[in-house]
């Protein structure tokens, strides 16, 4: 796991990314303040591949924040779209290549796959009623 | 507020609540307030003149997000010699506007105090029973007659801007109007709440993208023209059943919304619990009303495209391919209080997100979108094996891995204890319902023609439809409960039949997953008594352990459900049995003036004579006017067959003839008529 967004860009292995949408094709210009320094990403995406530059050029999506939220994001440890929320990476420009980082920037480490779940259940007889869930909508039942 | 039904002006996923005289007073049973992009930018906006609050007289609900309030001051007891009447005229688009007119109905002239009360807690939507503390910076602006609310937490800001255009003594607690009116005379002012959700440099965030902004604003009330305009046309001598189809496509235009990722409106939930946008409530509306709204379609599927899961996440229950199950932009969202920024907590999202595709395709001749997301439902269609099947029995199946917040019950029956067996006990998980191998099932056999017809690739066409067979013959196998005639709801993690009876064997016949001789006997339980309760089909059949005639998913009757169980029954020929369960939605429909409400309770019909609603149930709910529209369009068999539109109709008796006019589709417009045997009787004679 990359520790640094830069890191984790420049380590971008240039072949097909089969998780990235056919059809979509687009520049997305990363911003990345550091103490009045701002530090320029270009990645250009179409056909599935991803290209890494350093460039203050235009883009199709400008994604700004502090260094630390881009770091947060290739440690797979913040969420795009949180981060949108909270104000903390703002955007200008197509915001649907926004989705297009969450699959270039990588999930959570300790992740599991749901086989994980399914896996124990059938070999120990263990039965769980599951989560508590309350709020939202779900809050009507 | 206490019994009085709550009044709402909605736009989308901006809506305003009060009670009748148009006030708004913080209430954890409701939301009421001004509400967008799930934040309460208003919570407290309370009207009185001289220190009097004011009564209602009547009140003119002119569209759905415009509404007048005829008021006066004063108690109940002595207002029938009010010198003086207020109208409050309000509406919502994506900000919330209110003129306030005085009338002096006196031969003298009126000096008055008119105040408003005005306050925000800027509470979350998830936490409407129990709003948090906030501290709320409110400064009062006396040259611009305005006053500003602002809630920051670190970069997260959310700001209320309250404006008068006459002028106003403004304070922190609201605004004073000290006026004179002359007689016969009025005085009016334009109140304008905006709501600005903070992005860069302090200009709202909805401003700084393209695809956001060219949609908003525009003339609503034409908007709402234009879309009924451009539904089919419905004929009936049934004024009740007219007045319902109406209400139905309004309330569907007011549940559509514009998502930042802006790829055209798409509905959401509905009020009062689900204003936000719902994969499942979108996927399964557009469904229902594909053929009367076709246009919701193209923008869920590329909406859903867009936030497909793409990554394995715990929290959000995220693995790559899978579609959403929730999407909300309020504060809890944002600092992960609740993982619904995008959550993917739902194991029928993604094989249904197939099932439109192919289905719209049918009805539209839209190739271009198949190709376009053939990416997206590859991704789908692979996770429903990858993914989905989590024990490797073939099943698909749901188990949250987030302990804290993640939903249990990850099927449409979403309450934690919706899935029991006959006699009350509960599963284990990972469950599998039984819908679900349906789902995936039709998504398979549905993905199986895209590829063969628009992607290319017969080798993998061949793949599906083999898989899709084998797990139709293993379903009809390990679900099937011999004894009872019907299909387990569940199986556990070890394949042992969960054997409650429930609406949930209706969808299975939607699916075409259903051996042909087990059709009649499914027909059979869904009306008859256990299930059918003379208006709809109940969630869990009366005689189960667990069954709650007011338990949401164990008992309660859902016109969303029973649309998809008529038109289940339909594909099965299974035609007086549909015919039977889709009159008694319409009575519901027809008995609570138009418009469906998500559920009502499963008390016999016969014993309520009333569709009794339960208090968590809301109007609108775009699942129920979809529901409306799809029995509709079940009853009159409309199917796409190649380039034509076929018409099967069989209706209920007492529905008359009915006529349905430009039909939308691959056949541009067409028509669709049906009479039920008694008209069709009737009116032969005079044919002759």
């Amino acid at each position: 796991m990359a520790s640094t967004a830069r890191d984790y860009l420049q380590g971008l292995a240039p072949g097909r990314r089969p998780e990235l949408p056919e059809r979509t094709a687009g520049s997305l210009r990363l911003d990345a303040h550091d103490n009045g320094h701002t530090e320029h990403w270009y990645l250009t995406v179409a056909d599935q591949h991803v290209e890494v530059s350093r460039s203050a050029e235009g883009a199709d999506l400008v994604v700004r924040a502090d260094r630390r939220v881009f770091d947060q994001m290739a440690a797979g440890q913040t969420h795009v779209s949180s981060a949108l929320l909270r104000n903390d990476l703002t955007v200008q420009g197509d915001i649907r290549l926004l989705m297009l980082l969450r699959r270039i920037f990588p999930g959570p480490p300790d992740a599991r796959h749901p086989r994980e779940l399914g896996r124990q259940r059938t070999a120990g007889a263990e039965r769980s009623a599951g989560a508590e869930r309350s709020g939202g909508r779900d809050e009507r039942w | 507020m206490v019994t009085q039904q709550p009044v709402c002006v909605i736009a989308g996923n901006a809506f305003a609540v009060s009670d009748t005289q148009g006030d708004m007073e913080v209430d954890p049973r409701h939301p009421i307030g001004v509400f967008s992009f799930d934040t309460r930018f208003l919570s407290h906006w309370v009207l009185s003149v001289d220190g009097e609050r004011l009564n209602a007289l009547s009140r003119d609900d002119m569209t759905y997000f415009e509404t007048r309030f005829f008021l006066v001051p004063g108690k109940a007891s002595h207002y029938v010699d009010a010198d003086v009447s207020l109208i409050r005229h309000r509406s919502i688009d994506d900000s919330f506007n209110e003129r306030i007119t005085l009338l002096n109905h006196s031969a003298e002239p009126v000096e008055l105090s008119v105040r408003l009360d005005i306050g925000s807690d800027f509470a979350d939507t998830a936490e409407i029973r129990q709003p948090r503390q906030r501290t709320v910076v409110v400064t009062a602006d006396q040259e611009r007659r305005q006053l500003r609310l602002r809630y920051q937490r670190e970069r997260f800001t959310r700001e209320a801007i309250v404006t008068s255009t006459a002028p106003v003594d403004v304070d922190q607690g609201g605004m004073t109007f000290r006026i004179r009116v002359e007689p016969e005379g009025s005085w009016v002012t334009d109140l304008h709440v905006g709501m600005t959700i903070h992005g860069e440099g302090g200009r709202d965030l909805r401003a700084s993208l393209e695809s956001h902004r060219d949609m908003v604003r525009r003339g609503m009330r034409e908007d709402v023209q234009e879309w009924l305009d451009r539904a089919p046309q419905l004929i009936t001598e049934r004024r009740e059943l007219a007045t319902s189809y109406e209400r139905s496509l309004t309330d569907l235009a007011s549940l559509r919304y514009v998502p930042l990722v802006n790829p055209g409106s798409v509905p959401i939930g509905g009020l009062p619990w689900a204003m936000a946008l719902y994969g499942r409530d979108s996927l399964l509306t557009c469904l229902q009303s594909i053929a009367f709204t076709p246009e919701l379609t193209p923008a869920t599927l590329r909406m859903l495209a867009n936030l497909q899961g793409g990554r394995l996440d715990d929290e959000h229950d995220e693995e790559p391919g899978k579609i959403l199950s929730e999407l909300r932009y309020g504060e809890s969202a944002a600092f992960g209080d609740r993982p619904t920024s995008l959550y993917y907590g739902a194991a029928d999202t993604t094989p249904l997100f197939v099932v439109l595709l192919d289905e719209y395709e049918r009805w539209s001749g839209d190739a271009e979108l198949v190709r376009e997301l053939r990416h997206p439902a590859r991704m789908a269609l692979d996770w429903i094996d990858d993914y989905g099947d989590m024990t490797g029995d073939g099943y698909l199946r749901y188990q949250t891995r987030n302990d804290r917040h993640g939903t249990v019950n990850q099927c449409w029956k979403t309450s934690p204890d919706a899935i029991r067996y006959a006699d009350g006990r509960t599963p284990g998980l990972p469950r599998a319902t039984c819908e679900l191998q349906g789902y995936a099932y039709d998504a398979k056999r549905r993905g199986a023609r895209l590829a063969r017809e628009f992607w290319g690739d017969p080798a993998y066409a061949d793949r599906l439809e083999r898989e899709a067979a084998e797990l139709k013959r293993r379903f009809n196998r390990d679900f099937w409960l011999p004894h009872r005639e019907y299909y387990a709801l569940a199986l556990e993690p070890d394949g042992t039949p969960v054997d409650a009876l429930s609406s949930n064997i209706g969808h299975l016949l939607w699916s075409g997953i259903v051996d042909d001789e087990s059709a009649p006997a499914l027909a059979a339980h869904l009306a008859g008594p256990e299930l059918f309760t003379g208006w709809g089909v109940r969630t869990l059949a009366a005689g189960q352990h667990a069954y709650n005639p007011v338990g949401s998913h164990l008992g309660a009757v859902w016109p969303s459900d029973n649309a998809l169980i008529v038109a289940g029954l339909r594909h099965y020929r299974q035609d007086a049995e549909a015919a039977k369960i889709a009159a008694g939605i319409f009575d519901v429909a027809h008995t609570l003036g138009g418009s469906l409400p998500e559920l009502i309770a499963g008390y016999e019909r016969e014993f309520t004579k009333y569709p009794v609603q339960l208090p968590a149930a809301g109007r609108p709910q775009s699942w129920s006017a979809g529901g409306l529209l799809m029995l509709l369009g079940a009853l009159l068999g409309l199917r796409p067959i190649g380039e034509n539109l076929l018409v099967n109709p069989h209706l209920p008796p007492g529905f008359g003839g009915i006529e349905l006019l430009d039909i939308p589709g691959r056949w541009g417009h067409s028509d669709a008529y049906g009479r039920d045997r008694a008209a069709a009787r009737e009116s032969r004679p005079r044919l002759r």
